[in-house]
């Protein structure tokens, strides 16, 4: 992989991306030569071991983007890299994930080609979801570089949906998304994994909300060996609200690795994290979660929820919920974590309705995920949820 | 007895988690096709217990005798096998279960205790007009089941699915308790609607008023965990005059402490 990474900047230039991108990817590759790999010894990495993940062995391979979903005049949803001339792109990419933070990161910035740009202009309210799908399954061994910029102006409005499949082979994802929430901007993402059952996935997606903006963020993470994802918002402007959600359905050895930052920057922000996991098998799921509220953010409104539901003896859990505030005016700041079984009582409800334990282990675990649908205006998701909750644990080891 | 619904043995119940705790001491219980039995008693004297030991649930342990259901012997049988067999237990307390509807439930139900997918037509005619016999609402079917409902609500629920499980044995688990009476009636009343020729019911009940709606043929008094008397209907109206006191007085057998949840 370095070696490709040091060839970016030279290749973006054959491919006649300007001249600004080609020397930011050189920037990113060296950044990535010269920082070091994460290290356990520290949050946010402590979960989560590298070790067996060789990553010179995951040479880089680019996977076209597709795009459905119409936008108004002025609007753009499509290529990343189509879309590198605009000044929209070369203002806000790496705005928010710099490459200098970290090798996952750099890595990204210096390697990622196929990415989508998805711009809302002023007032621009797209009426479809903005469907986004990458599909890796033809890939052999390799390693993708996904990148999604989301600009969505003062008083925008888009959901957006990104579905991520991939096949058998190793697949080692990195992943960076950025979120610019222009002033009472609404934007809903959907992360939708249907990885296979060899891809490890590292994602980031971080937000900046001006005043009054929205912003709805919903995982499914059913599939992969390993997934690690990091969703940090900064609440900027007064009055800005974000959601953060996420469901874990995991069986085998499958590994969940959530971290979370709620960064409460301005007066009256509101923050509302719930990450669920239902493990099967030896899963492991992780959550490390930080809300913050600066001195200035009088009048702030978070919760924090991690909530793990081990459904056999080997799988575990682990929730490191943490709290960082500088002001007593709030209106509440709260966490809240739990690890163990189903719910005794309602199994033997189910059961005792002839439901057998795996099919009312299907049903309880729906029912568990069911919050995570939240207010995404996506009809059906919640049946189709359902489903891929009821075919997984059909084979899982309870 | 080859024709009892329900045929139960000397049946002896412990507190899975304190076995130490015997809560049901030797009952002998049978109802047939079309019966229906009240089984009353103060509190703590064991009914919620002895109809959960029937129903199979686990939190409760079988230390002596035999449950026979349809003329097969079900004391090892799961929960769930007893349901689709037929057995039907109406709880004290139903649990919420939130993010599942009553929707989903019935339709699991339905298709656990028919072994068979139900066409989603069918499935939602049997409901609606099921809705309609309680004289339930339709978004009723859409709400998580149990959660946020009202006390009246839930025993309703029970019944809704009492009445699309069809079975041959309801159990009904202090169904009355928690009901002002005209929440009573219509429950009373959704039962009675309910009622076939080939299901037995079993009622139990601290207090007589559920049986002015629903008429026993037997009622049975247990006290300690054993069944201590049996008789017709006048044996509750009896009980509602004058309380258990004079049936334990005539037994020598002086009160026991109430026991939680048993």
């Amino acid at each position: 992989m370095t070696q490709a990474i040091e060839a970016a900047g030279a290749e973006a230039r054959e491919r006649g991306e300007p001249d600004w991108l080609a020397t930011r990817r050189e920037d990113a590759a060296r950044a990535y030569a010269s920082l070091p790999a994460p290290t356990p010894a520290l949050r946010p990495w402590r979960y989560t071991d590298l070790t067996g993940l060789d990553f010179a062995s995951f040479a880089p391979a680019h996977v076209p983007l597709q795009v459905t979903g119409t936008l108004a005049a002025g609007g753009y949803a499509g290529s990343l890299a189509a879309a590198g001339d605009r000044e929209v792109v070369r203002t806000h990419l790496g705005s928010l994930l710099p490459p200098t933070e970290g090798k996952f990161l750099a890595a990204n910035a210096a390697q990622w080609r196929d990415g989508v740009l998805v711009h809302l202009p002023r007032g621009a309210a797209a009426a479809a979801p903005i469907v986004v799908t990458l599909d890796a399954s033809a890939l052999a061994q390799a390693a993708i570089y996904p990148r999604l910029l989301i600009v969505a102006e003062e008083r925008s409005e888009a959901t957006i949906v990104l579905r991520l499949t991939s096949g058998d082979a190793p697949l080692v994802v990195i992943g960076a998304i950025e979120v610019i929430g222009g002033p009472a901007s609404r934007v809903r993402l959907l992360i939708d994994d249907g990885w296979g059952g060899a891809t490890s996935d590292f994602t980031w997606v971080r937000a900046r909300l001006e005043r009054d903006a929205d912003l709805q963020v919903a995982a499914l993470a059913i599939g992969g060996a390993l997934f690690k994802q990091t969703v940090e918002v900064e609440l900027a402007g007064e009055g800005a609200t974000s959601a953060i959600r996420a469901v874990a359905l995991g069986d085998g050895t499958q590994h969940f690795d959530f971290v979370t930052l709620q960064d409460h920057v301005a007066p009256r922000t509101t923050s509302v994290v719930e990450v669920k996991a239902a493990l099967a098998g030896a899963a492991r799921s992780v959550y490390y979660g930080i809300t913050r509220v600066a001195a200035e953010a009088i009048g702030a409104d978070a919760d924090q929820a991690n909530y793990n539901l081990l459904l056999s003896g080997s799988a575990k859990a682990d929730s490191d919920p943490v709290l960082e505030i500088l002001t007593a005016n709030i209106v509440r700041c709260g966490h809240h974590a739990t690890v163990g079984p189903v719910d005794q009582e309602a199994l033997f409800y189910l059961e005792s309705r002839g439901l057998d334990r795996r099919t009312a282990l299907q049903l309880l675990v729906a029912g568990f995920f069911h919050s995570v649908v939240g207010e995404l205006p996506l009809p059906g998701l919640a049946e189709q949820l359902d489903d891929r909750v009821a075919a997984k644990l059909a084979t899982a080891a309870l | 007895m080859s024709d009892a619904i329900l045929d139960v043995r000397g049946l002896e119940v412990s507190v899975t988690a304190h076995p130490e705790i015997k809560i049901v001491r030797g009952v002998d219980l049978v109802v047939r096709p079309g019966e229906i039995h009240a089984l009353m008693g103060p509190n703590g004297s064991g009914k919620s217990t002895l109809a959960s030991a029937i129903a199979g649930s686990p939190a409760y342990r079988v230390d002596g005798g035999q449950v026979f259901f349809k003329g097969e012997d079900i004391t090892a049988w799961r929960p769930d096998q007893r349901a689709r067999a037929g057995m039907f237990l109406s709880f004290q307390y139903p649990t919420a279960i939130p993010g599942v509807t009553m929707v989903n439930l019935l339709r699991a139900a339905l298709k656990a205790r028919r072994g068979a997918d139900v066409p989603a037509r069918e499935f939602l005619a049997e409901m609606r007009a099921t809705l309609e016999q309680l004289k339930m609402d339709e978004s009723f079917a859409r709400r998580y089941v149990n959660d946020g409902f009202s006390g009246g609500e839930k025993k309703r629920a029970e019944i809704l699915q009492l009445g699309m499980m069809r079975p041959e044995l309801a159990i009904l688990d202090e169904t009355d308790s928690g009901l002002d009476v005209d929440a009573l009636r219509t429950v009373a009343e959704g039962v009675n609607a309910l009622r076939r020729p080939e299901m037995g019911i079993l009622i139990i009940t601290h207090y007589q008023r559920i049986l002015d709606y629903i008429r026993p043929d037997v009622v049975h008094v247990l006290v300690g965990g054993r069944i201590v008397r049996s008789g017709g209907p006048e044996l509750a109206q009896q009980i509602e005059r004058n309380g258990y006191d004079p049936i334990l007085q005539e037994l020598g057998l002086t009160r026991e402490p109430a026991k939680a949840g048993a």
